[in-house]
């Protein structure tokens, strides 16, 4: 019996909180220092849930995942958009380098089509990421995807609102996502397994629209009435 | 030259309880359904037996399974027959309605001796749950009667064949009514007693004709058979006596079809990425099936799982009378790359296209797309979205201009003063060549809930979003 609790103790995945176990988990690298320094120097989890929780896109949200995406692509392992509530646009993500032949947008009907495709790509082995967008999702049903991400060690990042950050959730890894000034992005580690959540950052994303950080907004003025209308 | 002659005594019947789990008696009957003309052995042991009125017959057995033969389909069976003959013998002649002819004496070396001939053949037999009474002969007609009297035996002497024809009665011996009178006439009881007839005594008082036959049985006139060409695509039916209902029934059927299909497959070398299922209803129109793999695939229970998962997203119309199975693609299959000698390294490509297909068969051909640019200065034209296939095409990405990650469906309209305006204008102009007229000034600002949107005003001075920079 002792030896079974010592056995469940070294496990990572049972949190202590008086003590930091070092984690083995598999993850990738974000690709912005200041995230990875937040997240234990790990990353994305692979084999893991990890969600993005935010009200409105444009923000910033893809361009979080743009180097996960690029590297992975680069590797020939293949990127779903499961549902995107936009179109992805091809002309920028070629821009941003990542190889198009590897990623793949799925639309589906109706949500047992959807957690069904969802699985199918967490557990093939030529997977390296899924982003998905699955609207309402019940916990048994995020336990459900949980199981299949752990199966294939792939990253998945689910893209939910705001108003879950209070609802439980099984994922490793849960993210809050909102704008800061000057174009950044303030990220607000909800969950994050095997350690203390809390941690916050803003990471400087003005790039993603080319323009520089110090540059102040310049203020386009002209006579446009047309604009209250 | 030594034949073999397969005579499939109750083929229409053998093919239909293969195609069905456990079955019930069943008989077949002939052409105007009044008599039985087969009967399986279950219908056998309650009585029934061939030669009977299907009346009688269904009196002792009320719940008699009946179909009625039908030439076309018979001869079907036995093309179905030959296809896989073919595979152990390459002189084939098909000797409708009922019989397979296959040249044997040019295998014997191959085989290691005729008994090794009988015997793979006996064991194909058996595999497919067929009954065949096998004949050897010297000559096409020779093995035949052998074989319809079911006194074959695994023998190349020709003496022995000789002594086993003119043992065999007359009536047995398949001339036409007239002459088998006549030789009866004459006091001639068996084959060996016609044989032994001075050959122009016979065709001067029979006919030339029946010289001719029984010299072709003896071999002292040639017999060309032209030999049976197999055809260039696959194709199996399962025929059901009880109508099946339930997409599940059609599982067990297509399982032994599919392992045929990957039989054959990997006899011709070749794999397959499109089938077509056929299903036929008593009422009404056939239900067409096509199940596309997205890349080369000749395993059976690939084939299965993808039917099964198309079958549940589509049940059945109306109960099915028939299945058919066609395959006219063949691809050449490549040689299997990237297994290494411990197995460790996955064959990706493989994965990859199990993956398609499994998501194609469910979500449709629709719901997968790829994306690329394309070469358009209109921004909802500068992309296109295609079917998904693996494929290396590099695009060049360091002259594209820079834009937002998120293009909305259609432009949305502008309904508030943006907090801040960045780069810009940029006119994009264009389409007057194709009547989709674009004429827009673009710039990026940022909203009051700190979205950067890709926003841009039009000829009649209208602002509306057109993307986000996600």
């Amino acid at each position: 019996m002792s030896e079974l609790l010592d056995t469940l103790m070294q496990d990572a995945r049972v949190w202590q909180g008086h003590r930091h176990n070092k984690t083995t988990q598999l993850a990738e690298l974000t690709g912005y220092q200041a995230l990875d320094n937040q997240l234990g120097g790990l990353g994305w989890p692979r084999g893991a849930l990890s969600e993005c929780l935010l009200d409105t896109p444009g923000i910033g949200e893809l361009t979080l995942l743009v180097p996960l995406m690029q590297r992975l692509s680069r590797a020939g392992k293949t990127v779903f958009w499961l549902n995107p509530p936009h179109t992805p646009y091809a002309p920028a993500l070629a821009r941003e380098d990542i190889d198009l032949n590897q990623v793949i947008m799925i639309h589906t009907e109706g949500k047992d089509d959807f957690l069904w495709t969802l699985e199918n790509c967490l557990r093939s082995p030529v997977t390296g990421l899924v982003i998905a967008w699955p609207g309402r999702l019940a916990a048994r049903e995020i336990r459900r995807l949980q199981l299949a991400a752990e199966a294939g060690s792939n990253v998945c990042v689910l893209f939910r609102e705001r108003r879950y950050a209070e609802q439980n959730s099984p994922a490793a890894l849960r993210l809050q996502l909102e704008p800061d000034n000057q174009q950044s992005l303030k990220v607000h580690v909800v969950k994050r397994r095997g350690s203390w959540p809390g941690q916050r950052c803003s990471l400087a994303l003005a790039h993603r629209a080319g323009l520089l950080h110090h540059e102040t907004p310049r203020i386009v003025q002209g006579p446009w009435p047309a604009i209250a209308r | 030259m030594l034949w073999l002659h397969l005579h499939f005594p109750h083929l229409l019947l053998d093919h239909i309880r293969r195609s069905g789990e456990n079955m019930a008696a069943l008989v077949i009957v002939n052409g105007s359904g009044q008599k039985v003309i087969q009967a399986c052995p279950a219908a056998r042991g309650l009585g029934v037996s061939a030669g009977m009125q299907l009346k009688t017959a269904i009196s002792l057995v009320p719940e008699l399974g009946i179909v009625r033969a039908n030439p076309q389909q018979e001869a079907r069976i036995l093309e179905d027959q030959a296809r896989w003959l073919y595979q152990h013998a390459a002189h084939i002649v098909l000797v409708p309605p009922d019989g397979l002819l296959a040249e044997i004496g040019s295998l014997q070396r191959l085989y290691g001796g005729l008994p090794a001939v009988w015997r793979t053949v006996e064991d194909a037999l058996h595999e497919r749950q067929l009954t065949a009474w096998p004949g050897i002969g010297h000559t096409p007609l020779a093995a035949r009667l052998i074989a319809r009297n079911g006194t074959g035996a695994c023998t190349s002497d020709k003496a022995h064949i000789l002594q086993a024809l003119g043992k065999m009665p007359l009536l047995a011996a398949e001339f036409d009514e007239r002459t088998c009178t006549r030789l009866q006439r004459l006091g001639l009881n068996t084959l060996g007693e016609v044989f032994s007839l001075p050959p122009a005594e016979m065709a001067r008082r029979l006919s030339p004709e029946t010289l001719a036959y029984i010299q072709k049985i003896q071999g002292s006139r040639p017999d060309p058979r032209a030999p049976w060409q197999p055809p260039h695509h696959f194709r199996q039916q399962a025929d059901f006596v009880q109508e099946i209902e339930q997409s599940q029934g059609l599982l067990f059927p297509l399982h032994r079809m599919l392992s045929e299909l990957e039989k054959d497959l990997c006899w011709r070398q070749q794999d397959t990425d499109c089938l077509l299922l056929l299903l036929r209803h008593r009422h009404a129109e056939p239900t067409r099936l096509r199940i596309r793999t997205s890349g080369p695939e000749h395993r059976a229970e690939a084939f299965l799982s993808l039917i099964s998962l198309r079958l549940e997203q589509q049940p059945l119309q109306a109960p099915v009378v028939s299945l058919r199975l066609v395959v006219k693609r063949f691809l050449g299959r490549e040689a299997p790359g990237g297994q290494d000698l411990l197995g460790e390294n996955q064959d990706l490509n493989e994965a990859w296209h199990t993956l398609m297909s499994r998501l194609q068969a469910r979500l449709g051909d629709n719901a997968l797309r790829q994306l690329a640019p394309r070469a358009d200065h209109r921004p909802e034209r500068a992309w296109s979205a295609s079917e998904v296939r693996r494929t290396n095409r590099t695009t060049t990405n360091n002259q594209l201009p820079r834009r937002p990650l998120w293009l909305l469906q259609g432009p949305q309209p502008l309904t508030e003063t943006p907090k801040a305006w960045f780069t810009g204008p940029e006119r994009i102009s264009g389409g007057w060549w194709d009547g989709q007229r674009v004429h827009r000034d673009y710039y990026i600002a940022q909203l009051n809930s700190g979205q950067l949107a890709w926003v841009f005003r039009d000829v009649r001075d209208g602002w509306f979003i057109h993307g986000w920079f996600g």
